[in-house]
């Protein structure tokens, strides 16, 4: 198992988000996490990447305990992730953005950066090749000097994955990655999540688009109100009547 | 890295130099020296606050840790006996080495209490200053009789800085250094960093920066090269007092720093270039000054937050925006 | 040492600090109501001293009705410096917080071309002196006393019961779900600042008898302030309280072992301290 969750819990003040979750994740899997709003999925996230500290139980990922790290580290140790609404240094370009996000692989100790030595100048020049391919493979190779904060919402999209690839993480988090996206602006990246897989990376995300879900996961974790109520395949969690329910139920309260 | 708009590091980096040099070639007056020096000085001041600005973070004490410098060197020199070119090494050391723990300490804590924790080492260190340890730092009357620069030792006789000219290339030489050193920070992966942490540092640190570290590595190194200005400081002016290093030279500092444009680190050269000149006009009319500067600052912040060197680029935008309006207009009267 | 030379020092010290509560509740009304860290809140204290001197001491108001005009007077300011400033830097706190400093250095400067540069002395309202349990006040003491905790009282009876004061508070809590509630907004923002001028205003024309009034009589107030609402927490009007009361006592008693230059000096490495081990303070949010 790549990612344990081992009987993970999270309060804020009175309001207990996560409950006592524990759920595994597998080496090249595309695994999805599903719930209705406020189910406690991206506190999930948050609690996964160090963002928020747990109130109990522990996070392990390649055998090693990873909960109580700062983000950094978790990300050293290989989890990335992308953020909800599209998450970028709006500021900076595109290949800037990427730059950044290759840090991991880029940054060297203060006096070579300092005096720009040629071991400084090799890596900054391998980095840069290596960020302009991987903005060329999602289709951004045009914009790459364009401040991120004004591009259209797809290429947004794409530049945030682009970003939690060039960490070279093993663990991508992906926090609805299909959201406001065409039909076929969804497709083509649900054609870049199965290629990532085939690559050996594990994929972990939340979408509300359950056909792109049904269809693009190994396996599936439903949580409701912050507990598990199913896990398994796709056809196993259509037919659970405990998810039904859930989302049934989501419907009659929005009623 | 993106090539970034504007003015190129060695070029900037060269006219500051060669502008440097020119100085005392066009003038020998001891007071236009003076004026020339004190503006480099207060580069090294404004470049380095601007420095921690790029991370983000207001260092309301930056000035105190000139004042560090600026003790410190005074004391190893006449207490202990010190070369002063020994000194100039070793004090801003010390005040690096105390930005350690007030580093930390100010970084526990964000936004409005990091800008309240640092006001209050501000206040700490200059009560410091004006009241402890008396019979070394002077008191309220301040710390008198500070010595110039030893004379430096050549191979042809020895350089002595009792003049205005000397103490210039002194204060000259230290610029070079500290200039070369942010400048070409700012244009290195750390610049890079500094910005994303300065955008979004929760988002720098999901990718792998550790934010704090680097935060704190700025606030020292920033610090460092305010003690380098505040030994200078201490051997020219050769009189310390605690009010050199309170809450006015601050908010003076932020305003230079902050007028020219914290973005960009051309911001605090600009800035204090024209301020300081206008500085020196308004010599004599202090509360005009302040009040000028009160306004001016407000004004800035409200209308262009990015500083006098965004004015270049707004008005070409602005321009840009009439023609293509123009255009559209033109082409909508001449297309059905 | 005497207990009763102690609570002696204690009292004198709790007859500054309900004035810099008023000064401290104000600033932190302000930063709970618009996020704003206020760094000129000093110069309306200072206003409001100019407003005594002048109603009071050279107009020959009567102190009461001088008061009155210094709150008025002050609030109307500091409406005006959220309309015309700080509406358009909202959610930019750094660069709010760089405008207060070119604010404070406006309203003082102009202080000092407008009045002069030296004090002027505002005669006492009252004179003479009370015993209270024993233990000696002067009178004058006692009516800043009263009429502080008096004004205190006020915000709170104002801040719980009024509506205007339920918006407020409903805004520095969630200003979202305010707006939605049907709350305007606007109006709240700028008589938030309002409101929290006023009472620096207040409290300079309390103390306007006791020292003197001077362009920049607002700058150890305004520390003060800072101190006693980093302590009780920012945003926390019942910190700022028990922060001005813990610091009252601590600076009260304070005097009697070391230097005013050192128990200055304490008060700051309290701050630092709290910082350090709670840094939201006694009752802040995180």
């Amino acid at each position: 198992m790549l990612l344990e969750l081992r009987d993970v819990s999270k309060r804020f003040g009175g309001l207990q988000a996560v409950t006592g979750l524990s759920m595994t994740v597998a080496p090249r899997t595309i695994h999805g996490l599903i719930g209705p709003n406020g189910a406690g999925k991206s506190t999930v996230f948050n609690l996964l990447t160090g963002v928020l500290p747990l109130s109990s139980g522990e996070i392990v990922f390649k055998g090693a305990r990873v909960s109580g790290l700062r983000p950094s580290e978790i990300c050293r140790r290989g989890i990335a992730r992308t953020f909800q609404a599209t998450t970028l240094f709006r500021e900076s370009t595109v290949l800037d953005n990427v730059l950044i996000a290759s840090h991991l692989h880029a940054a060297m100790a203060f006096v070579p950066t300092l005096i720009g030595t040629a071991a400084y100048r090799d890596r900054e020049r391998s980095v840069c090749t290596g960020a302009q391919g991987l903005l060329a493979s999602l289709g951004l190779a045009d914009v790459a000097d364009q401040r991120a904060g004004s591009l259209p919402h797809r290429d947004q999209k794409a530049l945030c994955l682009a970003m939690v690839l060039a960490t070279a993480a093993e663990l991508v988090i992906l926090d609805e990655p299909l959201a406001g996206l065409t039909a076929q602006e969804s497709a083509d990246t649900m054609a870049v999540l199965r290629a990532l897989r085939a690559e050996g990376k594990t994929i972990l995300l939340v979408e509300h688009d359950m056909r792109a879900v049904m269809g693009l996961c190994d396996v599936i974790t439903v949580l409701d109100h912050g507990v598990r109520i199913a896990e398994g395949t796709p056809r196993d969690i259509q037919a659970n009547p405990a998810v039904i329910e859930a989302y049934l139920g989501a419907e009659e309260s929005r009623a | 890295m993106s090539r970034r708009p504007g003015l190129s590091p060695a070029l900037g980096f060269g006219l500051l130099a060669v502008a440097g040099v020119a100085v005392p070639v066009l003038t020998r007056d001891s007071y236009y020296l003076d004026v020339a020096t004190a503006m480099l000085m207060n580069l090294v001041l404004t470049l380095s606050l601007r420095f921690e600005m790029s991370t983000g973070q207001l260092n309301m004490a930056h000035i105190s840790f000139m004042g560090i410098g600026a003790y410190a060197s005074a004391l190893l020199v006449t207490r202990a006996g010190w070369s002063f070119w020994a000194s100039l090494v070793a004090a801003p050391l010390v005040a690096a080495l105390v930005a350690v723990p007030v580093g930390r300490i100010a970084l526990r804590v964000s936004g409005p209490y990091y800008f309240l924790i640092t006001f209050a080492f501000l206040e700490v260190l200059r009560l410091f200053f004006n009241n402890s340890f008396v019979d070394y730092l002077g008191g309220p009357s301040g710390l008198v009789e500070i010595p110039r620069p030893h004379p430096l030792p050549l191979s042809g006789g020895a350089i002595a800085f009792t003049g205005k000219l000397p103490q210039y290339w002194l204060m000259y030489a230290l610029f070079l250094v500290a200039a070369a050193v942010l400048i070409r920070l700012e244009y290195s992966r750390f610049g890079l960093v500094a910005s994303a942490i300065r955008q979004r540092d929760l988002l720098a640190e999901t990718l792998g920066v550790d934010v704090i570290r680097y935060k704190l590595g700025v606030f020292v190194l920033g610090s460092f090269f305010a003690g380098v200005a505040g030994v200078f400081f201490a051997h020219s002016h050769q009189v310390l007092h605690s009010s050199d290093f309170g809450l006015e030279p601050m908010v003076l500092l932020v305003v230079f720093t902050v007028i020219g444009g914290a973005q960009s680190v051309w911001g605090p050269v600009v800035g204090t270039l024209v301020l300081s000149v206008t500085s020196e006009l308004l010599r004599e009319l202090h509360h005009y000054e302040i009040l000028v500067y009160g306004a001016v600052l407000m004004v800035v912040m409200l209308v262009f937050p990015e500083g006098l060197v965004s004015l270049p680029g707004r008005i070409t935008r602005a321009l840009d925006r009439r023609r293509g309006s123009k255009a559209r207009a033109v082409g909508a009267r001449v297309a059905p | 040492m005497s207990i009763e030379l102690l609570i002696q020092a204690a009292l004198n010290g709790f007859g500054l600090a309900v004035v810099y509560i008023l000064v401290a509740l104000g600033l932190t009304l302000i930063f709970s109501i618009l996020d704003i860290i206020n760094f000129a809140h000093g110069e309306f204290y200072m206003l409001g001293g100019f407003v005594t001197y002048y109603a009071f001491a050279v107009f020959g108001v009567n102190y009461f009705m001088t008061l009155v005009l210094a709150v008025l007077v002050v609030g109307a300011a500091g409406v005006l410096a959220e309309r015309v400033v700080f509406r358009h830097l909202r959610g930019k706190t750094l660069n709010a917080f760089i405008v207060s400093l070119g604010l404070l250095w406006v309203l003082q400067a102009s202080a000092q071309l407008s009045f002069g540069v030296l004090d002027k002395s505002v005669p006492s309202a009252v004179s003479g002196i009370v015993r209270v349990f024993g233990l000696i006040m002067s009178r004058e003491r006692l009516v800043v006393i009263v009429t502080a905790s008096a004004l205190m009282a006020a915000l709170y009876v104002f801040l719980k019961f009024a509506r205007t004061g339920q918006a407020m508070r409903a805004v520095a809590q969630d200003p979202d779900a305010a707006a939605l509630q049907g709350v305007n907004i606007e109006a709240v923002l700028a008589l938030g600042f309002g409101v929290g001028c006023a009472l620096a205003g207040a409290a300079g024309a309390l103390l306007a008898p006791v020292f003197a009034v001077s362009p920049t009589m607002g700058a150890l107030p305004v520390v003060k302030a800072f101190i006693i609402i980093i302590v009780g927490g920012m945003g926390s009007l019942p910190g700022a309280v028990l922060g001005g009361l813990l610091l009252g006592a601590v600076e009260g008693i304070g005097t009697l072992f070391m230097t005013s230059a050192a128990v200055n000096m304490l008060g700051f490495l309290i701050v630092i301290a709290i910082l350090l081990v709670r840094p939201r303070g006694l009752f802040g949010v995180a």
